[in-house]
């Protein structure tokens, strides 16, 4: 008996689960074009985790990594919740992201 | 230095059943005339995929599988939130499918309209522009 996957796949679950809570809080306080940068985050986590000679590190590293790749997607949709009021929508201004024109054209806006 | 692959075989693992269930039980769901079905059988792919896990000689196949699997059976509760979800009106509804033409009579709140469809305005919309959204002219 190998309990490695189970034990990680049960992992992965609660890190997914996170991902909720971050891309809420993200989104809120930073807004979502800073998304590049956050899939920036995870795709170095994934490759970090070549580095890492601990088989648990380097498998909780690429399950970290991805699971913010992933949500880094999500909160544009998130964006568009929070604007039409299924989630808070801070009133205050965000911070622009490093390159924000060009994030902006990216992102398929204007 | 040698590399170690692991982490790159549970992050495909982690992203590809995240983005699999994501689009999965968002169409199936749409489609299907029952959630109990695609429940039952995602439940059972996953157990399947986590018995494999358990029975695996192989670290990376059991990192793979156990991952993958457990997304599996979180798509299986997916599959009965994403209904909620199209009778609060945060999914759309299929007026074709004769279960979520049911929905559509009797929730108020159901609609046909994928309110994500949208790009961000950037600001919190207004009263009369959410109107508009609903009512198919924007």
């Amino acid at each position: 008996m190998n309990y490695f996957g189970l034990i990680l796949g049960l992992a992965a679950l609660l890190i997914i689960g996170l991902g909720f809570i971050w891309v809420m809080r993200c989104e809120y306080y930073l807004g979502y074009l800073w998304w590049p940068y956050i899939t920036g985050a995870g795709v170095l986590m994934v490759i970090g985790s070549l580095f890492i000679p601990s088989v648990w590190g380097s498998a909780l590293m690429g399950i970290f990594g991805a699971s913010i790749v992933w949500g880094a997607t999500e909160l544009k949709d998130q964006a568009v919740r929070a604007e039409i009021g299924w989630y808070p929508f801070n009133p205050s201004k965000k911070p622009k992201p490093p390159f924000f024109e060009a994030i902006r054209k990216w992102s398929g806006l204007n | 230095m040698e590399l170690n692959g692991i982490g790159l075989i549970t992050a495909a693992a982690t992203f590809s059943g995240i983005w699999i269930g994501h689009i999965a039980v968002r169409k199936i769901e749409y489609l299907s005339p029952t959630v109990w079905i695609p429940s039952s059988v995602a439940i059972l792919i996953g157990v399947l995929l986590e018995v494999g896990a358990v029975l695996s000689g192989s670290l990376y196949a059991s990192a793979a599988l156990g991952i993958f699997g457990i997304t599996v059976l979180w798509d299986g509760m997916e599959f009965w939130r994403q209904e909620k979800r199209v009778r609060k009106g945060h999914a759309p509804a299929n007026p074709r499918n004769a279960r979520h033409a049911g929905i559509l009579k009797n929730h108020p709140s159901s609609t046909t309209i994928n309110w994500l469809d949208q790009k961000p305005a950037g600001r919190r919309l207004s009263a009369e522009e959410i109107q508009e959204i609903k009512e198919g002219r924007r």
